[in-house]
């Protein structure tokens, strides 16, 4: 019982401690760790939180997100505001901007997880696709622009980040092949 | 999953196959209309060459860019067709998604049309940065990205069927690899002859072609930016290594989708089955990647290009489809040698490709050398090697399967008509070639509006072979938009 209970907590207890003014500091003071850890974290604890989520409510969304499409709306739309170099600048310089992005990734990743697996088969690959050309084409874009996309962030930091998401990108690229190839899978879903 | 249950055939309900059968009549006459309207485009573009009729030089470059897409999108759509017919026998498939494509595709057709015809785009099919972007005033931005945006509806559309194909496959045989034979290739399991080779070839052309135009989404997104936000600026030579790569896996696939006329036709017409074996495996999986590989020879003139991608273009060509051809060309001819097959027009036009294909390749291998390429880069011996092998070698493919399916394979006589259309389209395509490899060899350069006055005989003779492919084309267009709607499937 008191495992269950401590499993159930872990998402916000994380969630604070992404919250507390340090560790959003440290975090927020590179586009890099901005981007690639708080955010994703933010949304990984939406759908753990997502996941832990009683039956009856997940019974009351049901009817509102059929074949997961409302769910996968909403991610979207959270998803490509939280790519605005604008919303990144406002979360790091206005504190009601940071207050919006902590609670808007979790409800996204909240939605995923409730919507994902009811999705039809071919929108996921077409999702996965799209997900993963959207990060080759920032990473290129990072890459090549000549100036600085967000005012609070320095170029080189947007290089860097720009490297990062060509190598995720890759990774993603290879680690899905290998899975169609070959049937093999190297993180166990 | 093994061999049992790999060559059991799927059951559709009868109504879903004659949804199937209808989506697959309109694949092949919408894919062959747009190629004889493409054949008259060609013409024009020849007679305008040949000094025999005006068109202004923004036309020409118009009609060019809508003869090119035009063509590779016909290709596109028909030899899924094609493909999509015989997968759907070994894999359960999706009609739905296969209406949704052709949706799409239509609709991606539209705004290309428009930005051509109505925006003036010129800047051909290859869409090749930054030329879209510094039109010097003969076309808008807003045309130029119109017609990218085109190609990347109709890229989406394709991804989406590709995908359902992928499924469709991964639920049969567990993995793609299982599907293309490897494991029987390394010994992994004991060789199963009946393996349908139409689901080697169909995940072969799955791979290639979800790589290609996922790397086609990407180059026309950047292409895209680039359009709006001039000071972007990305690589030039990334960018066209990722287009030659998008554009060469494109149009390769359609051969390699539509081989599987040849694999399943010519058994059903000869009572020989295909069988497939090790050497069957191993060409196609060589060729999973030769085909993805070569595209460097498209840059053998970008001195600033890595060495060993040009060595490996170059290599690579030269085995690039010659072990898929070798094994298909020799299976043709193993089936039919000493068969009693009777020849009919669908038959005549199966060989012919194997031929078409076959000849069309030497002069590809030739100009992909890299002394060779020095001279000929950019002449008419360019569009010379590929008109031979997609008008005498793909064309006759997507034809003789439409022959196919009107019934034409199991009349008693050839008529008389499909006999002159028949002969009509091997002259005329083989000259159509030959003429644009003589006037490449004579250095004549290719993409050029208005020809020099020495070059013009040349033209000449290829409007007189362009005229008799149209007749030809004509003459079976008619014969499939009388015969083809009403037949039933002849399988
Ligand atoms: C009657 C038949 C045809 C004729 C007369 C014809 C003629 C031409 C001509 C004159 C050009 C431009 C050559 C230049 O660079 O100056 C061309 C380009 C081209 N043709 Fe054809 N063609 C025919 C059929 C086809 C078919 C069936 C296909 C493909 C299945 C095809 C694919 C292409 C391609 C990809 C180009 C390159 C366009 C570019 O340079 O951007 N053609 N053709
Ligand atoms: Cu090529």
């Amino acid at each position: 019982m008191l495992l269950k209970i401590k499993q159930e907590w872990l998402p916000l207890a994380a969630w604070f401690i992404l919250a507390l003014p340090p560790m959003q500091r440290f975090l927020e003071q590179s586009m890099v760790t901005h981007m690639l850890v708080q955010i994703p974290m933010l949304i990984i604890i939406g759908w753990m939180i997502g996941k832990t989520l009683p039956a009856e409510w997940k019974a009351k969304i049901a009817p509102w997100n059929r074949w997961g499409i409302t769910g996968m709306a909403l991610t979207i739309v959270i998803m490509a505001y939280w790519m605005l170099p604008r919303s990144l600048d406002g979360a790091v310089s206005e504190w009601y901007f940071e207050v919006l992005k902590f609670i808007t990734l979790p409800v996204m990743g909240i939605a995923l997880n409730l919507s994902w697996p009811l999705l039809n088969s071919i929108a996921r690959g077409v999702l996965m696709l799209e997900f993963w050309a959207t990060l080759m084409r920032l990473g290129w874009l990072y890459l090549d622009l000549p100036d600085r996309l967000c005012a609070n962030y320095l170029l080189s930091d947007q290089r860097i980040l720009g490297q990062l998401l060509l190598l995720g990108g890759s990774a993603y690229a290879i680690s899905w092949t290998l899975r169609i190839m070959f049937g093999t899978k190297i993180i166990k879903a | 999953m093994s061999s049992t249950a790999a060559s059991r055939k799927i059951e559709y309900s009868d109504s879903e196959n004659r949804n199937a059968l209808i989506a697959v009549k309109a694949h092949l006459i919408g894919g062959l209309l747009v190629f004889l309207l493409m054949m008259l485009a060609g013409f024009a573009m020849r007679a305008a060459q040949g000094t025999w009729l005006e068109i202004a030089v923004d036309l020409f470059y118009q009609i060019m860019t809508v003869h090119g897409v035009g063509v590779v999108g016909a290709a596109g759509i028909a030899s899924t067709g094609v493909l999509w017919y015989f997968l759907r026998q070994y894999v359960r498939l999706s009609n739905t998604i296969f209406w949704v494509n052709f949706c799409i595709f239509l609709t991606g057709v539209v705004m290309i049309l428009g930005s051509i015809f109505l925006g003036g785009y010129g800047g051909a099919w290859t869409f090749l940065y930054p030329l879209p972007a510094i039109s010097m005033g003969a076309w808008s931005t807003g045309a130029a990205a119109v017609f990218q945006l085109g190609l990347l509806v109709i890229g989406t559309g394709f991804l989406i069927l590709y995908l359902d194909i992928g499924r469709a496959i991964l639920a049969g045989y567990g993995s793609l690899a299982a599907a293309l034979g490897l494991p029987q290739l390394f010994g992994k399991v004991p060789v199963d002859n009946t393996h349908p080779p139409t689901v080697v070839a169909g995940t072969m052309v799955l791979i290639v072609n979800f790589l290609g135009i996922a790397a086609g989404a990407v180059v026309l997104v950047m292409g895209l930016v680039n359009l709006y936000n001039p000071e972007f600026q990305p690589d030039a030579l990334l960018m066209k290594n990722l287009i030659y790569f998008f554009g060469h896996v494109f149009i390769n696939a359609t051969i390699y989708a539509s081989v599987t006329a040849v694999y399943e036709l010519l058994p059903r017409y000869t009572g020989r089955p295909w069988k497939t074996s090790k050497v069957f495996y191993a060409a196609w999986f060589a060729i999973v990647f030769m085909v993805m590989a070569v595209y460097p020879h498209h840059l053998m003139m970008d001195f600033p290009m890595p060495q060993w991608m040009l060595v490996m273009g170059q290599i690579l060509s030269f085995g690039s489809g010659i072990p898929v051809l070798v094994v298909t060309g020799y299976g043709a001819l193993m089936i039919v040698y000493r068969s009693g097959i009777q020849w009919s027009t669908t038959t005549k036009l199966l060989f012919l490709s194997m031929f078409g294909w076959a000849a069309g390749v030497i002069p590809a291998i030739l100009d992909a050398m890299v002394t060779i390429n020095r001279v000929f880069h950019n002449t008419m011996w360019v569009p010379g090697h590929f008109h031979f092998y997609l008008l005498l070698g793909l064309l006759p493919m997507i034809i003789g399967f439409t022959y196919h399916l009107a019934g034409e394979g199991r009349q008693k006589e050839v008529k008389a008509t499909d006999n002159v259309g028949f002969y009509a389209y091997l002259i005329g395509g083989f000259l159509t070639s030959m003429v644009f490899l003589a006037s490449g060899a004579s250095s004549v350069p290719r993409r050029w509006a208005v020809h020099m006055d020495e070059w013009v005989t040349f033209a000449q003779v290829g409007t007189v072979a362009a005229a008799l492919v149209v007749l030809g084309t004509l003459l079976f267009i008619l014969r499939a938009l009388i015969s083809l709607p009403r037949a039933a499937d002849p399988s």
